[in-house]
């Protein structure tokens, strides 16, 4: 009876062995598939980050046909494209050392009002087309479409809509001088930068005076500070006549943006609309010192027309920074 | 077979009741685990700007007795908006906890913060002491 039992218990293992590997082993039902023999299309943005006007977004839109050749590709925009806005008329491919190169496929592109086209000039049934769409001002705060369409020679078209993307608010200035003594005077609603007299003449728009100082009882050195700031955060400035604005400044360190500072190592940070619209500088003081490169300071202007995000491109001892502004118009 | 009935039963039901016996862990109603010590003081300070770097000049001092931490902070420091790191004895908790940036701008009337203890049965006030650094 016992040894009976014991058969049972090892026929029943064995049984369920089995049985665990024949379903495991069963064939997927996969079948090659079979392409269409229509024309196909696809498209990707390239481009990361905020859409700001004056700046490209590229995108690269690919299309085939198995049978007939291509024979037009063109790109609408839902808003005309700022000067610059073009399509490649070179389909690229990737080289074994990882460069993108280029084969000629089409002529020139050629832009009217929304719409831009390249016309093949060679017999092909396949290509990656990279289409530029320099981003104008008139689509500042807007949304923008931009609708990829692609003709073979047998008369069919495909088309792809891309988007809508939104068009950032802000805009930017890249890479201003600063120098103490000289180009010392910040206007955010301006975006640039003046000397004494200029600042003079322009004393309503003076946000900020860049200054820096190497004290040897405090880390005063790079400073941004409102010219109604207390005076102790102004050693030795004379401020031109009529240059006595307040501001909110707020100071950030490795706040390093891409579009500010693209060849930082860490600057994978995109500053966006949205962060200008939810930062609270409410209780922000009006002066930042001991500034340093990668340093960065979050303003509100007195008057409360614009944020802005400055950031510290590079520093030298000698009282001189390049600086970059991203600024967002809150009126 | 009785017997090996009786023996089984006899041990389930020890070992049911030596589990249903076993005391639970206290914790507070933050959930933090009431402990025997004792002890309640601070350990470290530490003092971040906006950028979160530190901007203190020099360390804390901190005087377990009189129950202050006296900082020094650089010229320039953003009073209202620092962020104060507390480092406590084990098992102590902050009252009331930190929950971002603090207005020390009020010198005359330094900031206050309670230590409790791991037994959550003592407590002692501790006041930051802010003093900036000349220019």
């Amino acid at each position: 009876m016992r040894h009976q039992t014991q058969y049972i218990g090892f026929t029943s293992l064995v049984a369920a062995a089995i049985l665990l590997f024949a379903t495991s082993c069963k064939k997927d039902g996969y079948a090659l598939p079979t392409p269409s023999a229509k024309l196909q299309n696809q498209a990707i943005k390239r481009t990361l980050g905020p859409n700001i006007v004056g700046q490209p977004i590229e995108f690269a839109y690919a299309m085939a046909i198995l049978k007939g050749k291509l024979t037009s590709c063109t790109a609408a925009a839902s808003i005309a494209g700022a000067a610059g806005t073009y399509m490649e008329n070179r389909s690229f491919y990737t080289a074994q050392n990882g460069a993108d190169v280029g084969v000629t496929v089409g002529s020139p592109a050629v832009t009217k009002g929304t719409t831009t086209t390249v016309t093949y000039s060679v017999d092909t049934n396949a290509a990656t087309l990279r289409y530029y769409y320099v981003i104008p001002e008139a689509a500042r705060g807007k949304t923008v479409t931009i609708t990829f369409t692609a003709t073979s020679s047998d008369g069919e078209s495909i088309s792809t809509v891309m988007g809508p993307y939104t068009i950032a608010k802000m805009d930017m200035e890249l890479n201003m001088k600063v120098s103490d003594g000289n180009m010392m005077y910040i206007s955010i609603g301006d975006s640039t930068v003046y000397n004494a007299t200029d600042a003079a003449a322009h004393a309503g728009s003076v946000d900020l005076v860049y200054l820096y100082r190497n004290l040897t009882t405090s880390a005063f050195n790079h400073a941004l500070v409102a010219p109604a700031a207390d005076p102790q955060y102004l050693p030795g400035v004379s401020l031109p006549a009529g240059v006595n604005r307040t501001a909110k400044l707020l100071k950030t360190f490795n706040l390093q943006d891409h579009n500010l500072a693209p060849t930082e190592q860490y600057g994978g940070i995109f500053i966006d609309d949205v962060d200008f619209q939810q930062i609270d500088l409410s209780n922000s003081p009006n002066f930042t010192i001991n500034l340093k490169q990668g340093a960065g300071v979050w303003v509100e202007t007195a008057d409360g027309k614009y944020r802005a995000y400055i950031y510290f491109n590079a520093v030298t001892t000698t009282g001189t920074a390049t600086i970059s502004m991203k600024r967002y118009p809150l009126k | 077979m009785k017997r090996n009935i009786t023996i089984a039963l006899t041990i389930l039901l020890a070992a049911t009741g030596w589990v249903a016996c076993k005391k639970t862990t206290p914790v507070d109603s933050n959930g933090l685990l009431i402990t025997t010590r004792r002890e309640c003081s601070v350990s470290s300070f530490e003092l971040l700007g906006t950028d979160y770097v530190s901007v203190r000049v020099g360390a804390a001092v901190i005087d377990t007795i009189a129950q202050t931490v006296k900082v020094t902070v650089a010229f320039g420091t953003d009073l209202k908006n620092l962020y104060p790191q507390f480092s406590l004895t084990q098992d102590c908790l902050l009252d009331p906890g930190i929950t971002g940036m603090t207005d020390f701008s009020n010198l005359a009337n330094p900031r206050k913060w309670t230590v409790v203890s791991g037994d959550r049965q003592i407590r002692k006030a501790y006041s930051v002491v802010i003093t900036v650094q000349p220019r």
